[in-house]
């Protein structure tokens, strides 16, 4: 850098700490998003006295574990200026493709895991070509593999559910704890983990938020944007595999009609986190944030007991109030 | 001219005419009283003062040029006029009347017709459609009357000269052909007060002049023009006066028979400027031996849906023009050495080698950079920093195994940022609150490391002021110093003569010829290089 530079760029360049903690935390919104968390802890915390306490808030993880790490996955799809509507559908395939496995090829966790994953990446990968290559909007694609994908589910089996007597696995996915964290959580967070090295420290990330912030101007980069955001799907599929194993480890079966309307849920928790609908912007701490409001509203309301129908409708208020206060 | 807006009113002419009248008749005010007197107006934003007092006066039938760096108040100003804005201060008048528009739809209301550069076309209908939006006529029952419609547009068209299709649809027309559309959308209604900002921007002369003679038509209804432009030799092809904004204050007001190019550059960049200089003829400080050194982009016979055997060398450290109307393949044959379109016969071979499948990504292996037309929609993600975009096609090479180099990129930006004086508080700045001279200096910022072998400019200075633009084509020119091959299309024939060493005209997608600069005596001569091919094809 010369003298010059130190006019021009001023008196920029935060330490480089400093700046990796405000994308991580900030995004590109304001801090409205932490405020309204905190608002609700503290009125949930008021309100019950149940709330506040560590096992408490290790339920509300275990509850929102599915829709989390979905949400991971769904970060980058938005950001990529799409939508995937399938996640719920390609959970309850993946989970009956795992449990299937395990119980007609081979009785271990590892074959599960393949088949869960593996049959998750297929759909999303099969989301991704239609979306790009077909050049049919993703809203209309993942909308028919979220039909397909459930109907395929419930014909493997005639909608029989498939009961999993895999230990390890059950042990691996759903039970064990990993230095006292519960499963579910931990396989959260390493999506989260991952979610965040893909988007903020790779190249990937950056080709992902300019194939979404602007795809003729990625294009003209010499940005290969189909491959970008087929991977998105992709992605956001295997995410949906890991929630399967999760799911069917907890209830020692996979079952064809599990999580029906998750997907709106994992929408809300990423446009909640500050992704954009219109693409190219969000970032995954935002995402899991907005996964824990979801959660909390939820865990909050049954403990303050309010009946379920009244639920949905503050949980719907909330979201959309939520969004309009921190879009300003 | 007078009544031509009741014909455009639909079926009830009666009515409507008797508006048109009290509207438009320029009887009604004497030529003395300014259609718009805007006096002692400020406007701040936030602590920012945009504008800090501004006088300006258009009388009936005036085309009153508004001139002035990017940021110097222009926008400001044409915003409150139009009502998108209101001022803090100072006075508005239009026609002896004192306003202060709510709203966009009131100062429409009051005559006030604005054509922005970014455009409000709709572009899934037809261009009689989009003319005609809200106005449509209609049966008694309210359906639409189709014919009526193309008619009437296709009348008011033919009488301005406006060369369009009423029943084209507006999002395949190129981009010159949607902007006269709107053009003449913002002339068909009760204009009093018409406002141009930047028309011409993408307009190749040909086109330019159509857009002259429609705007002389209208000030013969007593319409008053304000016309904001960063091309000074059309204010004094089309202007009867001048005023020049610096730093949201009045810099000079000028009759245009009376001022010269020179005065107005002194008044818009202010005194002791670099740019002053830029009238001094050109000194080729560069040796550009054409015939002796190996081309380092060579196109034979290259054809595709919109070429037709181009052949094309470009040497090192050469800038090499491509003239040509809207539509006649300039920007397809930079797109197709770009590899965004596929070569069907023929090759490109960038310093001799040859490429069987191009796409963007090889062509920059290879050395290729694209300098886009439109800098908003192929140049930049707006909503992202500096940085990001700057990083953008250079990805590979921060890459360690797919993780970023994040400290190279930030290092790397800084320092473009500061080679090419992008003026911003730091590279983190989100590119859509740059002006737009220094977001085309990000554009340019994507290919200044490594040099490029061949560098390809589409239209480099549109929509930027006069100060930046003397950094671009030293930019350009130190680019071919170091000996990178340049490619460049412009509308502005100046432009090229200005920048180029040869100049290649195309015509429909192939190249007519190649003459060298010194053979080009001012822009007249290439305007008639550029008009020949048409008219021969007319002739025949």
């Amino acid at each position: 850098m010369t003298e010059s530079s130190s006019t021009t760029v001023a008196a920029a360049a935060p330490p480089r700490a400093r700046q990796l903690v405000s994308q991580l935390l900030q995004g590109d919104q304001p801090y409205m998003l932490y405020v309204a968390f905190v608002i609700m802890l503290v009125v949930f915390s008021a309100a019950s006295p149940h709330f506040l306490s560590f096992d408490n808030f290790l339920n509300i993880g275990r509850q929102t574990a599915l829709v989390s790490i979905m949400a991971v996955g769904m970060t980058f799809v938005i950001i990529a200026r799409q939508i995937d509507l399938s996640v719920g559908s390609t959970l309850a395939l993946s989970g009956m493709c795992a449990a299937l496995a395990m119980a007609h090829v081979y009785d271990s966790w590892l074959v599960g895991a393949v088949a869960g994953i593996g049959t998750g990446a297929l759909v999303g990968f099969i989301n991704g070509v239609l979306t790009t290559r077909l050049a049919i909007p993703s809203f209309l694609v993942t909308l028919g593999t979220l039909s397909a994908a459930r109907g395929l589910a419930m014909l493997i089996t005639d909608t029989k559910p498939v009961i999993i007597t895999s230990d390890p696995y059950i042990e691996l996915f759903g039970e064990t704890t990993f230095l006292g964290i519960p499963a579910p959580i931990a396989w959260t967070l390493l999506a989260i983990v991952i979610g965040i090295l893909l988007l903020h420290f790779s190249i990937y990330g950056r080709q992902i938020y300019a194939a979404g912030g602007n795809p003729t101007a990625a294009l003209y980069s010499g940005i290969n944007t189909r491959r970008v955001t087929t991977l998105a799907f992709v992605f956001t599929g295997m995410l949906a595999g890991l929630a399967a194993l999760v799911l069917s480890a907890r209830s020692h079966a996979a079952r064809p009609d599990v999580v029906q309307g998750i997907e709106l849920d994992v929408i809300a928790a990423v446009i909640l986190g500050g992704c954009s609908l219109f693409g190219g912007r969000g970032f995954i701490l935002g995402t899991v944030l907005g996964s824990l409001i979801i959660g909390t509203l939820n865990n909050g309301l049954v403990l303050l007991g309010v009946s379920s129908s009244l639920q949905l409708v503050i949980k719907g208020a909330i979201i959309v109030a939520a969004v309009a206060f921190t879009k300003r | 001219m007078k009544g031509m807006d009741s014909r455009f009113r639909g079926s009830d002419g009666i009515s409507s005419t008797a508006t048109s009248n009290s509207m438009n008749s320029p009887a009604q005010l004497s030529p003395q009283t300014p259609l718009v007197r805007v006096s002692g107006v400020t406007k701040s934003f936030g602590g920012v003062h945009a504008l800090r007092g501004v006088d300006l006066e258009v009388f009936p039938g005036e085309v009153h040029a508004l001139l002035g760096e990017n940021g110097a108040g222009k926008s400001t100003l044409i915003k409150i006029l139009s009502g998108v804005h209101k001022h803090d201060s100072g006075r508005i008048e239009i026609a002896g009347r004192e306003v202060r528009f709510a709203s966009p739809a009131e100062s429409r209301a009051a005559g006030v017709a604005v054509v922005y550069q970014d455009l409000s076309l709709v572009e899934s209908l037809s261009v009689g459609a989009n003319l005609m939006l809200g106005r449509e006529p209609q049966t008694r029952f309210g359906f639409l009357k189709k014919r009526q419609l193309m008619t009437e547009v296709s009348a008011f068209l033919r009488e301005h000269g406006i060369p369009l299709d009423p029943r084209a649809t507006v999002g395949s027309l190129p981009f010159a052909y949607r902007q006269m559309t709107e053009i003449s959308k913002a002339l068909m209604g009760d204009v009093r007060i018409l406002i141009l900002d930047e028309p011409t921007s993408a307009l190749t002369e040909g086109e330019e002049k159509i857009l002259f003679d429609a705007v002389r038509t209208v000030t013969q209804r007593g319409v008053g023009v304000i016309y904001v432009t960063h091309r000074l030799n059309e204010v004094f092809r089309i202007s009867q006066n001048v005023t020049v904004f610096r730093d949201g204050a009045n810099a000079g007001s000028f009759v245009t028979a009376k001022t010269d190019m020179k005065q107005l550059v002194t008044a818009i960049v202010g005194p002791g400027h670099a740019a002053l200089g830029a009238d001094a003829p050109i000194q080729k400080t560069r040796e550009v031996a054409v015939s002796a050194s190996k081309p380092v982009l060579t196109l034979s016979r290259v054809t595709n849906d919109c070429l037709n055997c181009v052949d094309l060398n470009v040497h090192a450290g050469e800038i090499h023009g491509l003239a040509g109307l809207i539509g006649s393949g300039r920007t397809e044959i930079l797109e197709t050495i770009f590899g965004l379109r596929a070569v069907e016969q023929g090759e490109i071979r960038i310093e001799g080698v040859a490429l069987s499948n191009r796409k963007p990504r090889t062509a920059i292996e290879q050395g290729v950079a694209l300098v886009p037309e439109d800098r908003q929609v192929q140049g930049l993600v707006l909503d992202h920093a500096i940085e990001r975009n700057l990083t953008l096609p250079r990805l590979p090479h921060f890459s360690r195994l797919g993780w970023l180099d994040r400290i190279g990129a930030m290092t790397q930006a800084r320092a473009v940022v500061s080679k090419l004086a992008v003026k911003a508080p730091s590279a983190s700045t989100v590119v859509k609150n740059l002006s737009g001279g220094n977001q085309q200096k990000v554009v340019f910022g994507k290919w200044h490391q490594p040099r490029p072998r061949v560098l390809l400019l589409d239209e480099p200075t549109v929509g930027v002021d006069v100060g930046a633009r003397e950094e671009i084509y030293a930019l350009v020119n130190e680019a071919a110093r170091s000996g990178t091959a340049v490619l460049v299309v412009s509308s502005d024939l100046a432009e090229l003569l200005r920048l180029c060493d040869r100049i290649s005209i195309v015509a429909d997608g192939a190249i007519v010829e190649t003459v060298g600069r010194e053979a080009i005596d001012g822009t007249e001569a290439l305007h008639h290089l550029i008009q020949l091919p048409r008219a021969a094809a007319q002739a025949s």
